[in-house]
């Protein structure tokens, strides 16, 4: 309710009024109609507001409806609707009723300076119409050259530098007071004069009009006592429709002079996701697809989602429907979401499945023989659940997940040197080896100094050596945000401005390396002074988290420790659902918010309550990232079958299932050294060493780099890519790493044959080893068949074909 | 799940994601017809004028000297014309240096661009870059190489890849910077297929197509079986995209292994020897015999390294002291091959009718200085020097731009890097507006704004 009490009072209670008529239509009836947007006021005789009549059912805002559909406004005399539209008549409140069939709504309106002066304003219009028609876009004059000698501001940042270039520049052509008319602002955008980019609006159109009323107003720049925008607003912020239908989304723009004002002919659109709604210029939404979709709102830097649901038309009833009852969060909510959607989830894995699963994705490795054996044998209730504790505290565990953050934090010998390289690694991995708490493990590499080979982390700092830079990674790495466009211009798919962004970058202003005693050695420590210069405005800002507060006068410490204070504070909403998302993402395959390092508002999480719950969670125990894992490996999402149910096969946001993916490079060539007993060699490193135990990503493997291992030259999970190539595929069936593994002396299979194991039982021990689960009669019938017809001198031969089938088998390069 | 088009998305600056994009460039994979392909494509403003032309990229790894090779000055001091005279050839409007006679007698096919520079580091690197992707890399995003966004935007034409790399991509050249060669923000999946091995060596075989020796046909053919047992057992693929992509690259994979066009296009066998030593036995000569086979079976670019690396290699980075080059050694052995086998290669396209249809270009990532070093070398200039273009609409025996009178800098026509990438994309009928998906769904476009292509190439 903070937000009611920015209102002026008589908004307040229009809204209370709204907010309680509603309640009693939804108590009186099931199914409704509902007025949008609510608590509506129009100021001054050009204000209108464009209304929309949306079902109700069960409490779920559902279709609009636009036939049959009859407005009155009670007193006439102060409003009219026309075409779904609301205009000012005089000033005065009224009631806004509407009908359809049987059902009625309505709503208190006001209208405010009907009679007062009204003009219209640089800043809040002219901007606007500039940015929605694309003539401040990247591709036009919004482009950091402009474009034939016109330059804006990318979608109209800077007011001030877009005004001078309008009025002053091209010899003052383009406005032209006497005669608005012949103004290229005018003539260029209505396609009266030669314009590269077409046509953009019609004399006739109210963009025209407002354009030339401004000029014809004597065209005043950007004041400082012009309104700014507060916040935009859209509706409907959430509604339920079905593939085919259409909806109109309309936005609502709150200045800080109390206005509101409907500016969804200006707002751009945009979907979050086209394989469920599309959006157009004009706002008007279409469902395409099952699921659900996000349409985005931007005018004048703010944004505003709109999320539409678009329920599976299953005929299976949800296979979980007592979601209450489940007492792991994430099965509350991803079984509420799955039965929103109507989803039907897959039934639970098999242990097979199951204990290959949980072994890769939480150790890298596959399980032995005897531990398969041992586990499909065991009958014990709460076995997985014991396994996953067990697993937790398997050495294995610290060289996965040291791997994982050495991707993220770029450790490797190439930048940094050798003996650099092996502090940062032994730093990591001492932090996972103690599990230390994440917000401890952040804050140590955000406030690192000292000599880089003393403390590991102080490399951070050695491999970004600028403080924008040094901001772009701290975000990039552990909000799980690019601020990156913010370096030059207000950033499009986010809040961020130009300013926010280089008040983070003086954060780091006074980090600074020197070299040490030892070769390759850096100390990192903090200067007394250094400000970054916004090239904008020729100043420093104030040193600022993202939107965190400013430092204090009175704080004389390292500028970092403030930055880390506000970085891990649980106040801060991003920390955790960065960290809780990356974690996610490992176990299931998709993150919440795809691609996991690019959480901004524009692109919001498939399920919202999922990802907000993990990241209290995470709060309430410390930043424990262990006991995260632990409530993530034991929910019944994690453990569903990868099988497909019903109509689940077409969903792949909403965990349903789980999702099959390829073997991470490191991991698929440790799998293939376990089967076949051959391990693989690295330069200078001792036998058997395995692949995810390489603190370094400067290593010649022709293996790894094709499977998409990541390089760690950049922050950013791209680097990495299990995308399968066809030189992969010619890779593992003619190459020489895994040729070489089945023709070894002394693999596998020649010591099972030495040790007079039968084929047929190496075959099942080479199902166990590799597929973690027993051969079928069927598959077991067929390899028989082979083996009969195989002359003994050719048994090895054949046993190696048959590893090749099995290693190279979807089954075994994917985790499923 | 597939999501085919980008519909909502009318506007070019906003509201394509990444993952649009990726679902549309696996299609081919999984089965999506070419026409289908394209016709989404054009949505995104590909069109389909020279969808049949192909494009040779010959990289010049080194970088030659101008002065030496396509832009003789011999008025100039003896310290900045060096050692070479400039010969006539078959076009009016040019002379070349004396140590390219066949040049000189297919010059009527070639047009030079003499102006052509760059402002970046003036390391090998930064040249390859933006010689290649038409941009300097910063920021951290690796643009792709102007093959693999033709590959990305009109997928392959067949079993064969869209664009083939010989003999191997560029190794370390002093920089320490990735050199452009791959499929950079699109995705390993766009990477080039990567021939790395020389085919003039004999025997030459393209690694990994067959299995080892030790495996014949019957275990092949056993092990596809094997694998189709296993393969069938567990049915829960069929909704992963990724498995279906490995399903799909097998089946790539077994084609290419089991083509016939696969192998045949790589077994340079079966050319008579008498081609073959048209083109020169060297590594050089066989890559462009291999390129042009190449095309013929399909496959749509086919970047040639004419060296991988400065170092310990007798290569155009004359600086005259070791471990590079000296102007001799050019002239002995750098020259006569690389003539050779580019003259055979044009001549050859031309005489079966596929020089219309194939751009050739060949590019360097800078010149070199225009006063001789003291140990009789040049070293690196970025500030000016020449590539050429052949064939795929260029009007041959033209030159373009002009340097100053000791090859310094351009004195008219200043062509950038992003303007010679242009150039290729015009040449492939693609359109400069396409915009591919970059980093965090930003829409990136295919060339920077305002790059134009050397429109006066074009005939």
């Amino acid at each position: 309710m903070t937000r009611l009490q920015g209102m002026p009072s008589s908004l307040r209670r229009l809204l209370a009024s709204a907010i309680l008529s509603l309640l009693v239509q939804w108590e009186s009836q099931a199914a409704s109609v509902k007025i949008l947007p609510e608590a509506i006021q129009l100021t001054g005789k050009n204000s209108t507001q464009r209304l929309l009549l949306q079902e109700v059912e069960d409490h779920l805002v559902g279709r609009q409806l636009t036939q049959e559909v009859h407005w009155t406004v009670e007193p006439a005399s102060v409003a009219t609707v026309e075409n779904h539209r609301l205009r000012p008549l005089a000033n005065g409140r009224a009631v806004l009723r509407a009908s359809y069939q049987d059902s009625t709504a309505e709503m208190e309106i006001e209208v405010r300076a009907h009679d007062g002066n009204f003009e219209w304003s640089f800043r809040n219009h002219v901007q606007p119409i500039l940015a929605k028609f694309g003539c401040s876009a990247g591709a036009c004059h919004g482009a950091a050259a402009g474009k034939n000698g016109f330059k804006l501001s990318l979608r109209g940042y800077d007011d001030q530098g877009d005004f001078i270039a309008l009025t002053r520049h091209a010899l003052g052509r383009r406005i032209i007071p006497q005669e608005p008319g012949r103004s290229l602002l005018l003539t260029k955008p209505a396609g009266l004069l030669p314009h590269k980019g077409g046509k953009r609006f019609a004399v006739d159109s109210l963009e025209f009009e407002v354009l030339s009323q401004w000029i014809a107003n004597g065209f005043p720049g950007p004041a400082a006592s012009d309104a700014r925008i507060e916040r935009i607003e859209i509706n409907p912020g959430q509604v339920h429709l079905t593939p085919g239908d259409r909806q109109q989304v309309v936005v609502r723009a709150f200045f800080s002079d109390g206005r509101q004002e409907d500016v969804s002919q200006w707002a751009k659109f945009s979907s979050a996701n086209e394989s469920v709604v599309r959006v157009d210029e004009q706002g008007e939404v279409e469902v395409v697809g099952f699921g659900e979709g996000a349409v985005t709102a931007w005018y004048l830097s703010r944004i505003a989602t709109a999320t539409i649901t678009a329920p599976f038309l299953s005929e299976d009833p949800p296979a979980v429907t007592v979601a209450d009852a489940s007492p792991n969060l994430i099965d509350r909510q991803v079984n509420q979401k799955l039965s929103q959607l109507r989803l039907p989830a897959s039934p639970r894995s098999t242990d097979a499945q199951f204990f290959r699963r949980v072994h890769l994705d939480t150790l890298g490795i596959l399980p032995t023989l005897e531990e398969v054996k041992r586990f499909l044998g065991d009958d014990r209730e709460d076995k997985r659940a014991r396994l996953i504790d067990s697993l937790l505290e398997r050495p294995e565990y610290v060289d996965y997940w040291t791997y994982q953050w050495s991707d993220l934090l770029l450790v490797q010998s190439k930048n940094l040197g050798t003996p650099a390289m092996w502090s940062y690694y032994r730093w990591i991995r001492d932090q996972v080896a103690r599990n230390t708490p994440w917000d401890e493990f952040v804050r140590q590499i955000v406030t690192s100094k000292g000599s880089n080979l003393e403390n590991g982390a102080a490399n951070f700092y050695v491999l970004h050596d600028d403080p924008r830079i040094m901001a772009e990674t701290t975000t990039q790495a552990f909000l799980g945000m690019s601020i990156n466009c913010a370096k030059c211009h207000n950033h499009p798919l986010e809040k961020w401005t130009n300013t926010q962004y280089f008040q983070m970058a003086n954060l780091f202003a006074r980090v600074r390396t020197k070299n040490g005693a030892a070769n390759n050695e850096r100390i990192v420590f903090a200067a007394l002074n250094g400000e970054v210069v916004q090239p904008l405005t020729g100043k420093p800002q104030a040193p600022t988290p993202l939107d965190g507060a400013p430092i204090p006068a009175d704080d004389l410490r390292d500028r970092r420790e403030h930055l880390a204070d506000w970085l891990v504070a649980p106040s801060n909403p991003y920390f955790g659902r960065a960290i809780v998302n990356r974690v996610w993402a490992n176990f299931m395959g998709v993150g919440l918010v795809e691609d996991i390092d690019d959480l901004r508002v524009t692109n919001p999480a498939s399920n919202e309550a999922l990802l907000a719950g993990m990241a209290r969670y995470l709060v309430e125990h410390d930043y424990d990232l262990k006991q995260l894992i632990r409530l993530i490996l034991n929910s019944e999402a994690y453990q569903r079958s990868s099988q497909t149910s019903g109509m689940n096969q077409a969903e792949s946001r909403f965990y349903s299932r789980y999702y099959p993916r390829r073997l991470m490079a490191e991991v698929m060539l440790d799998a293939f050294s376990h089967v076949t007993n051959v391990a693989t060699p690295f330069q200078g490193y001792p036998a058997g060493w395995r692949a995810l135990q390489l603190p370094d990503s400067n290593i010649d493997s022709y293996f790894l780099s094709s499977f998409g291992r990541a390089n760690r030259a950049q922050t950013c999970a791209c680097e990495r890519t299990d995308e399968p190539s066809v030189a992969q595929v010619l890779h593992i069936a003619n190459g020489e790493t895994l040729n070489r593994k089945l023709a070894a002396p002394n693999n596998q299979i020649a010591q099972e044959l030495k040790a007079g194991v039968l084929p047929h039982q190496i075959i099942e021990n080479l199902y166990l080893r590799g597929l973690s689960r027993y051969p079928t009669p069927s598959e077991a019938r067929q390899m028989k068949l082979l083996l009969d017809e195989t002359p003994s001198e050719e048994i090895r031969a054949a046993l190696e074909d048959v590893y090749w089938a099995v290693l190279s088998s979807r089954e075994f390069l994917f985790n499923h | 799940m597939l999501d085919l088009t980008g519909q909502g998305s009318t506007t070019t600056c906003d509201g394509i994601t990444r993952r649009d994009f990726l679902q549309v460039g696996t299609l081919s994979a999984i089965g999506l017809s070419m026409a289908q392909h394209q016709a989404l494509l054009a949505t995104e403003g590909s069109d389909l004028e020279h969808e049949n032309r192909s494009a040779i990229m010959i990289f010049n790894l080194g970088a030659p000297s101008q002065l030496d090779t396509w832009d003789p000055k011999p008025d100039a001091p003896r310290e900045v014309r060096g050692p070479f005279k400039p010969i006539r050839t078959q076009s009016d409007e040019f002379e070349i240096s004396e140590i390219f006679p066949r040049h000189a007698k297919i010059a009527d096919q070639f047009s030079i661009v003499r102006s052509c520079y760059h402002t970046a580091a003036a390391v090998h690197d930064t040249g390859h870059q933006m010689m290649q992707t038409g941009r300097l890399f910063t920021g951290g995003i690796n643009t792709p190489h102007a093959g693999c966004a033709l590959e990305f935007l009109r997928g392959r034409r067949n079993e064969l890849p869209a664009h083939v790399i010989l003999p191997e991509p560029m190794g370390p050249t002093g920089g320490d910077i990735p050199h452009g060669q791959d499929a950079g923000f699109l995705g390993k999946a766009h990477d080039p297929f990567v021939l790395n091995a020389d085919p003039s060596v004999e025997h030459f075989e393209v690694p990994d197509l067959r299995p080892p020796e030790t495996i014949g046909e019957a275990r092949l053919q056993r092990r596809r079986r094997l694998r189709d047992i296993v393969d069938h057992t567990v049915k829960n693929f069929e909704a992963s995209p990724n498995a279906e992509l490995m399903d799909a690259n097998f089946a790539a994979a077994y084609r290419l292994m089991t083509s016939s066009k696969a192998r045949e296009a790589f077994d340079l066998s079966q050319e008579p020897l008498r081609v073959r030593e048209r083109y020169g036995m060297t590594r050089f000569g066989q890559c462009c015999l291999l390129a042009r086979r190449l095309v013929e079976a399909g496959v749509r670019f086919v970047t040639i390294n004419t060296f991988i690396t400065v170092f310990d290699e007798i290569t155009w980075d004359i600086h005259g002291s070791k471990p590079f080059t000296s102007i001799t050694g050019m002239r002995d052995i750098v020259a006569p091959m690389y003539d050779q086998g580019y003259s055979a290669l044009i001549e050859d396209l031309l005489d079966r009718g596929m020089l219309d249809d194939t751009l050739v270009c060949n590019l360097a990532e800078f010149g070199r200085t225009p006063k001789i070093n003291p140990a009789g070398g040049r070293d690196h200039w970025p500030q000016c020097w020449s590539v050429y273009f052949a064939g795929g609409g260029i009007q041959g025996g033209q030159v373009v731009g002009k340097s100053d009178e000791i090859g310094a800098y351009p004195a008219e026509r200043p062509v950038a890097p992003n303007e010679v990438v242009a150039t290729i994309y015009k040449s492939l009928g693609l359109d400069l507006e396409t915009h591919l998906p970059g980093p965090q769904s930003r829409p990136f476009p295919l060339v920077d704004f305002g790059t134009a292509p050397i429109n006066e190439l074009f005939g």
